[in-house]
C-alpha cells in the first residue's frame, strides 16, 4: 500500500513537474543554469551602470563597494587565495587577512573599471562546472578588442555569489592564490610576512 | 668576425634563441624542491613546473629593468606621438605580414573556419586594404584571430615542460620555443634571399613588432605589477593559463553562431 502510494505521489509530481515545465517553458535541466544567468545579468548591469556612470573614479570607487559585497562571496575566495596556508594560520591571522584581501579586492576591481568608459556586453551562455555554473559574457570597450569574460558563480549556500572571474582563459583567484604561494615560499612560509606585504600594498593604494 | 654584418635572418634569429635556451638550461641552478612528506608543497611546486626558477627570476628582473628604462618609455612614446588611427594600421600591416604563417598554422590546428577567415583576410586586406593598412575584412564577417604552432604541438598532446623566461622574449616553454622555431620556418620572409631592402624590412617589422605589442599591454602590465605581491610568479601563472587555454579553445572551436537562445534580450 505504502509503496503504491509512493509510486503514485512521484509519478503525480513527475507529471505536473513537467506541465509546470511545459508551461513556462523552462527546461529543467538548465533552471539552475538560468538562474545563474540572470543573477549574472543583474550584478552585470550593476557594475556596467555605475562604469559608464558620469561620476568621478573615487566616488565609483564607493559605489561599487555595496555592490560586490553582494554579489561577491569574498570570503570564499580569500581562503581559496591562501590555499595551503589558511590551515596554518592563526584565527586572528585569518580575520586580519580576509579584512586585507577585502580592500586588496576592491582596489583591484576599481583599479582596473576606473579606466573604462562605455563598456557594454553580451552573455554568451553558461555551463555546468560541478556544482558551480560557469556564465559567459562578452566585454566590449571604445579601442580594445572584445575580451571574452566567464563568471563563476556558486549556489550551493543558497543565493548565488560570484567566486571567480576567469578573463580570457586565466582564472583571477588561481592567480592570485599562485602570487600568494610564491610570495610565502620566498619568505619562509611566514603569514605575518604576506600580511605586512599587504598591509603594504593597501598603503601604497592610498 | 661577422661582428660588422650581423646575420638578421629569422631563422638565425630562431637558433640564437634556442642556443641561449640551451645555455640557460645548462648554466641553470635548480629550485629546491620540498621534502616528499609535506605533500601539499609539493603538489604546488608540480603543478608550478618551474626547475629553473632562479635562472627564470635572474631573466626576469634583467628584463624588467631593460623594459622599464627603455621599451617601456618607447612604447609610451609611441603612443603619445602617433595618433590612434596610424597605430591601428601599424598593427594591421604586421598581423596582415603574419598571414602566411597564421594560415598554416590554422591549417596544421585542422580548422576549416580559421583557415577560410586568414586566406579571405589576407586576400581582402592586401588588395582592398590597401596592402594590409585596413582592416576592411573584419566588416566583411571575416574576423581577425592569432595562434601559434605552440598551441599546435599542444593540440598534438605535446606537454608544455617546464617553464622558460627567456631574456627578450619573455615567459615561454620548450613547446612554446619549438612552435616559434616552426612558425620561423613557416615564414616566407625567411626564405626570400638576403638582400639590403629585405633586411631593412625585417628589422623593421621586428622593432615595430615589439613597440606595437608593447604599446597595447601599457596598462594591463602596470595592473599586474601593481597588484602583485610577486609579479614573476603572477606573469608565470597568467602566461601558464592563457596557454592552456588557448590549446583548450583550439581543441574546441566555438560554434560559428551562437546557440539559439543564448541572445541577449534587446533591452
Amino acid at each position: 500500500m505504502n509503496t503504491v502510494l509512493t509510486r503514485r505521489s512521484v509519478l503525480t509530481y513527475a507529471a505536473a513537474a513537467s506541465v509546470l515545465a511545459l508551461c513556462s517553458g523552462i527546461r529543467p535541466a538548465s533552471a539552475q543554469g538560468s538562474s545563474a544567468d540572470a543573477f549574472l545579468k543583474q550584478f552585470a548591469d550593476e557594475l556596467v551602470g555605475i562604469v559608464n556612470g558620469p561620476n568621478p573614479a573615487a566616488q565609483k570607487k564607493a559605489a561599487l563597494g555595496p555592490v560586490i559585497d553582494s554579489n561577491v562571496d569574498v570570503a570564499k575566495i580569500a581562503r581559496f587565495c591562501l590555499g595551503r596556508f589558511w590551515a596554518t594560520a592563526t584565527p586572528a591571522q585569518q580575520a586580519q587577512y580576509t579584512t586585507m584581501f577585502h580592500q586588496v579586492l576592491l582596489n583591484e576591481i576599481s583599479g582596473h573599471l576606473g579606466d573604462y568608459r562605455g563598456v557594454s556586453y553580451t552573455m554568451t551562455g553558461d555551463s555546468m562546472q560541478g556544482s558551480q555554473t560557469l556564465v559567459g559574457t562578452m566585454i566590449t570597450r571604445p579601442n580594445a578588442p572584445t575580451a571574452d569574460v566567464k563568471w563563476v558563480v556558486d549556489s550551493s549556500a543558497g543565493a548565488p555569489k560570484i567566486v571567480d572571474v576567469i578573463a580570457e582563459g586565466t582564472s583571477m583567484r588561481l592567480t592570485q592564490r599562485s602570487d600568494y604561494a610564491s610570495y610565502l615560499s620566498q619568505h619562509g612560509n611566514d603569514i605575518s610576512a604576506l600580511l605586512a606585504a599587504l598591509q603594504r600594498q593597501l598603503g601604497n593604494a592610498g | 668576425m661577422r661582428l660588422h654584418h650581423p646575420n638578421p635572418t629569422l631563422a638565425s634569429k630562431a637558433f640564437a634563441v634556442s642556443a641561449l635556451a640551451v645555455g640557460a638550461l645548462s648554466l641553470s641552478a635548480c629550485a629546491t624542491r620540498p621534502p616528499a612528506s609535506d605533500v601539499e608543497a609539493t603538489q604546488d611546486f608540480e603543478q608550478t613546473n618551474d626547475p629553473l626558477e632562479p635562472t627564470n627570476r635572474f631573466f626576469y628582473k634583467l628584463d624588467d629593468t631593460l623594459d622599464t628604462y627603455t621599451l617601456k618609455p618607447v612604447a609610451q612614446g609611441y603612443v603619445a606621438v602617433v595618433p590612434a588611427p596610424v597605430r591601428t594600421s601599424v598593427h594591421n600591416v604586421l598581423a596582415n605580414l603574419s598571414s602566411p604563417v597564421l594560415f598554416a598554422d590554422d591549417v596544421s590546428q585542422a580548422n576549416p573556419k580559421h583557415a577560410g577567415d586568414t586566406f579571405m583576410r589576407f586576400l581582402i586586406n592586401t588588395t582592398a586594404g590597401g596592402a594590409g593598412l585596413f582592416d576592411v575584412a573584419k566588416d566583411w564577417g571575416y574576423p581577425a584571430h592569432t595562434t601559434n604552432f605552440g598551441v599546435t604541438l599542444g593540440l598534438w598532446g605535446v606537454p608544455a615542460g617546464p617553464y622558460l623566461y627567456l631574456p627578450f622574449l619573455g615567459p615561454s616553454s620548450p613547446r612554446a620555443l619549438l612552435g616559434r622555431g616552426a612558425d620561423t620556418v613557416f615564414d616566407p620572409f625567411t626564405w626570400v634571399p638576403r638582400g639590403h631592402g629585405l633586411l631593412t624590412l625585417n628589422w623593421a617589422r621586428y622593432g615595430l613588432g615589439v613597440v606595437d605589442t608593447r604599446a597595447a599591454y601599457l596598462s594591463d602590465i602596470d595592473h599586474v605589477k601593481a597588484g602583485a605581491l610577486d609579479p614573476y610568479a603572477t606573469f608565470r601563472s597568467l602566461y601558464r593559463q592563457n596557454t592552456q587555454s588557448q590549446v583548450e579553445a583550439a581543441r574546441h572551436p566555438a560554434p560559428v553562431t551562437p546557440p539559439a537562445g543564448t541572445e541577449q534580450p534587446a533591452h
